[in-house]
């Protein structure tokens, strides 16, 4: 597993110097020694990375590929992953935390003599400072970087977060934002009473979830990532699951992207698979939508949309994914396909506004009727 | 031609004469002006300028004189041209003056085989005759043959009697040596086209290196091409006919002015490649008498002589009367007037087809530089004008600029792969292209002589010469290419090199320029150890490679 354990954050920031140092070296030396310098970097891609059944999680496998200056299609990659390590350590050196957008500008200049830029999207550095988190099993938190996160969280507990502690229980419309640090000796959590905590793929939901405060009735925390979550919160729900022991409960609309979205909170993506012993919660269920919840429900087909060809190509490819080969998931799919078509979680409005939070989620914690 | 008439009429010249004799040649001229060649503004006043250059040139060549002509042509009028030409080659007697001015056919040899530059319709004769037709006005000529001996003379042609009418001559006292024309033209139009006048003359030039040729246009803009060879080519050699090659009409008209006195003896003196053995064959298979008198010999008779020679065989005709330019002289002429990045030049050996003709083949391509038609387009790239194909045809030296798509020298350049020479699209490509043929007998399409017909044997020669000049072509684009990407990797590391070298200096605190430096050398040396790899594969490869013959047609 990647990071470095329980050290202070001293110590921790003299070894990430360590590792970045180092590979500056092992760059030096092959210069000096007129090689052509190269890197060695785990590959993240989907051939890379296998499903462990011991933490239940995605790890990363042990493929490397190498790096090199002189390979016309990696030069400028190489250029940019050196230029982003040396950051990382003026960061550190600095002793400031900066989010991935504020490197990227940091690094972001015309390379003498052209006019190219060294960095023309955000898009080229954030997947090199993955590599180097990759390379020198380090985490973001580590590097001093912070991913904007953009998930909120309401519920009956309250949050130290350095000096100031925050009421979840008096977040009005909102809610509190997670900071993109949730680690430890940042975040601590006190006072929380919650049976569960319901994970909400949309913001609309949550919001509907929130004005009918559905936390307070039903004695649970509500959060949601806004679409595909940040790993602030992921890392936030993992550790309340661990430190609480409370059951997460993911409610996304019955389509193949709420579906991975889903897998993702419980085991992981593919691009961060060498840090999700971090990162996931085993444990997640998934609460709903299903294809199979028309029929229970009776929702009108009026609500329900057909699948297009990209929803049917990226359910193909997800049925083969290890971790939805359970007979239930498999199921699921099936249903999908042979319906061919998906729900939205707005869609159960058509049976009344509270519906959602009255009647459908109730019932459904009630009767235990999860997907794994 | 009286020739040329023959054979787009279907009169043999004997008749042709017999009507000259009864309609008066103006007539005869206005009615067949369309199959003389003269037809559209822009093509005729061409065609006068090639008939007096022609003349020009072949004069010169007779006199092993290294042709200096200056054409200017001056705007009268509308559609209203004079058109002067002096040249400094032998020169016109008062008696030649008449003939070479002023009497229609005068001077054609029938049947000639031999390669000439050849009228493309009415001779100098011709353009007296439309100058008179279109403007009433008579032609000035001023000739020297030696010191002193200067006359200038007002002439026109009796058009009635097709003799020339002089209307004034004079000695004057002028050193002079060569010929000087002044000719006054009505209903015809100067263009500065791919078919006027200053494109026909560059690729006179381009054909005729021996010849410096200078060219004031309607402007007052000179443009001077200038020789780029000393050698004044040898003179073609007659050859007689060869059986294969003949004609019915050919035969008939031979047999009309042989000195032989019997059918056997006229074919074994007149034609090339007949022995007794062939004689004997013919004699067994015709059914009349191959002892009467030749002058005798009917229309069906010869049918069935051409029947026999069909079927027998002969010896290919001889290929020593071709007088191609020479790859050296093509390199020089073309390198001067193209002015290309790249050029290859290239000289087929002569071959014969038909079974009777000897004709030969010469391919150029000019890739870059000034070589193309200019499109008048912007590159937005490069900020240059964009370039286009242009292809240069010749025929026995003489630029063809008319009947482009019917021709077999352009459909030999549209027919080869081109890809497969690095030319992603012919059309849009920098190139210039000059394929010459030349042959005792060039088989035009049509009467205007301005498009070979596509002879099997004729484009198969057209299409291995292009094939083998395009293969240069592609050698040079190829490794231009090569030079290219390998200087854009330079770059890109070099240009990488001084970040990677920064941030390594940040990590390590080793010095920056130090790191740079070696990171320099490092790529230096990677490019150097690619450069040495490639070469290695280069030559392993030629030596691999057993060598093909270019017998194989492509695509």
């Amino acid at each position: 597993m990647s990071g470095i354990k329980g050290k202070t954050v001293e110590s921790k920031d003299k070894e990430v110097i360590k590792r970045l140092n180092g590979l500056g070296k092992e760059i030096y030396d092959q210069i000096a020694a007129g090689k052509e310098p190269g890197m060695e970097l785990p590959v993240r891609t989907l051939g890379n990375i296998y499903f462990d059944k011991k933490s239940k999680t995605i790890k990363l496998g042990d493929k490397k590929s190498r790096r090199e200056f002189l390979n016309v299609a990696h030069a400028r990659k190489f250029m940019q992953t050196m230029l982003v390590a040396s950051e990382i350590k003026h960061i550190i050196d600095e002793k400031a935390t900066t989010s991935i957008r504020d490197l990227y500008y940091a690094l972001k200049h015309t390379i003498e003599g052209t006019n190219e830029n060294t960095f023309e999207e955000q898009s080229e550095s954030d997947p090199l400072i993955e590599d180097i988190e990759a390379g020198l099993e380090l985490l973001r938190e580590e590097l001093h970087l912070a991913a904007s996160s953009k998930g909120v969280i309401v519920g009956n507990m309250k949050i130290k977060d350095g000096k100031d502690t925050i009421d979840l229980t008096k977040m009005g419309s909102g809610g509190w934002g997670i900071p993109s640090n949730v680690e430890p000796e940042r975040i601590q959590i006190k006072d929380l009473s919650a049976d569960y905590i319901l994970f909400i793929e949309k913001d609309a939901v949550w919001k509907r979830f929130n004005e009918d405060q559905f936390w307070k009735n039903h004695k649970c925390i509500i959060i949601t990532g806004r679409g595909q979550p940040s790993r602030a919160e992921r890392r936030f729900v993992q550790r309340l699951n661990k430190e609480f022991g409370l059951p997460v409960y993911a409610l996304m609309d019955a389509d193949p992207w709420g579906m991975y979205i889903y897998s993702v909170i419980k085991q992981g993506s593919i691009s961060l698979s060498y840090s999700e012993e971090k990162l996931a919660t085993p444990q997640t269920k998934y609460l709903g939508l299903t294809v199979h919840d028309v029929e229970e429900f009776k929702i009108p087909k009026e609500v329900t949309i057909k699948l297009n060809a990209l929803d049917v190509k990226r359910l193909n490819e997800m049925k083969k994914y290890e971790w939805f080969r359970t007979k239930e998931w498999q199921d699921e799919f099936a249903l999908m396909k042979e319906k061919a078509v998906k729900l939205e979680l707005e869609a159960l409005s058509k049976k009344g506004i509270r519906f959602i939070t009255e009647t459908y989620l109730p019932q459904k914690i009630k009767s235990k009727d999860f997907l794994p | 031609m009286a020739e040329e008439i023959a054979v787009h009429t279907g009169l043999n010249a004997e008749q042709i004469a017999k009507e000259f004799k009864e309609h008066s040649v103006a007539e005869f001229f206005k009615k067949n002006r369309q199959m003389l060649g003269l037809t559209g503004k822009i093509k005729t006043l061409t065609t006068i300028v090639h008939e007096y250059v022609t003349n020009s040139l072949d004069a010169c060549e007779e006199s092993e004189i290294l042709p200096d002509i200056e054409v200017k042509i001056m705007e009268l009028g509308e559609e209203y041209y004079e058109i002067a030409i002096k040249d400094n080659g032998p020169g016109l007697t008062k008696e030649t003056m008449g003939k070479a001015l002023g009497q229609l056919l005068a001077g054609t040899k029938f049947h000639r085989m031999m390669q000439m530059r050849g009228q493309q319709g009415i001779g100098a004769a011709g353009c007296t005759m439309l100058s008179l037709v279109t403007t009433g006005k008579p032609v000035q000529v001023i000739s020297g043959t030696s010191k002193g001996h200067t006359f200038m003379a007002e002439m026109t042609i009796d058009s009635k009697k097709n003799e020339p009418k002089i209307i004034k001559i004079e000695e004057i006292k002028r050193d002079f040596k060569g010929l000087a024309i002044k000719a006054k033209f009505k209903e015809v139009k100067y263009q500065k086209s791919e078919q006027g006048p200053l494109e026909y003359l560059r690729r006179t030039a381009i054909a005729n290196p021996h010849a410096k040729i200078i060219f004031i246009d309607p402007w007052g803009e000179k443009t001077v091409f200038e020789r780029t060879s000393k050698k004044i080519p040898r003179k073609p050699m007659a050859v007689k006919p060869h059986p294969k090659g003949s004609t019915v009409d050919e035969i008939l008209t031979m047999a009309r002015s042989t000195s032989a006195r019997k059918i056997a003896s006229f074919l074994k003196t007149d034609f090339d490649r007949m022995g007794d053995k062939a004689i004997e064959e013919i004699t067994k298979n015709v059914s009349f008498d191959m002892n009467k008198d030749p002058k005798k010999l009917s229309w069906e008779e010869a049918e069935d002589i051409i029947k026999n020679f069909k079927k027998m065989t002969f010896i290919a005709p001889s290929l020593e009367g071709l007088r191609p330019i020479g790859e050296e002289r093509i390199r020089s002429s073309v390198q001067s007037i193209v002015q290309p990045e790249f050029l290859s030049v290239l000289t087929r050996k002569a071959t014969v087809y038909r079974g009777g003709f000897a004709f030969q083949v010469e391919a150029a391509i000019g890739y870059g530089g000034m070589a193309g038609r200019g499109s008048g387009e912007k590159d937005e790239q490069t900020g240059g004008e964009i370039k286009r194909i242009e292809i240069m045809r010749f025929a026995n030296r003489v630029p063809l600029l008319f009947d482009t798509g019917g021709c077999a020298l352009t459909k030999a350049v549209q027919s080869l792969d081109w890809k497969r020479y690095g030319i992603k699209d012919l059309n849009n490509a920098p190139l210039s292209v000059f394929i010459h043929m030349l042959s005792v007998h060039i088989p035009y399409t049509g009467a205007g002589k301005q498009a070979v017909s596509d002879e099997d044997e004729v484009m198969e020669e057209l299409r291995l010469a292009l094939m083998q000049s395009a293969r240069q072509i592609w050698r040079f684009v190829a490794g231009k290419r090569k030079q290219e990407e390998k200087e854009k990797k330079r770059k890109l590391f070099l240009k990488y090199a001084t970040e990677v070298a920064i941030a390594v200096h940040k990590l390590t605190g080793k010095k920056k320029e130090d790191i740079e430096k070696k990171l320099q050398n490092v790529v230096l040396k990677k490019l150097k150890l690619e450069e040495k790899l490639e070469k290695e594969a280069e030559n392993g490869n030629e030596e691999e490679k057993p060598k093909k013959k270019a017998k194989k047609v492509d695509k």
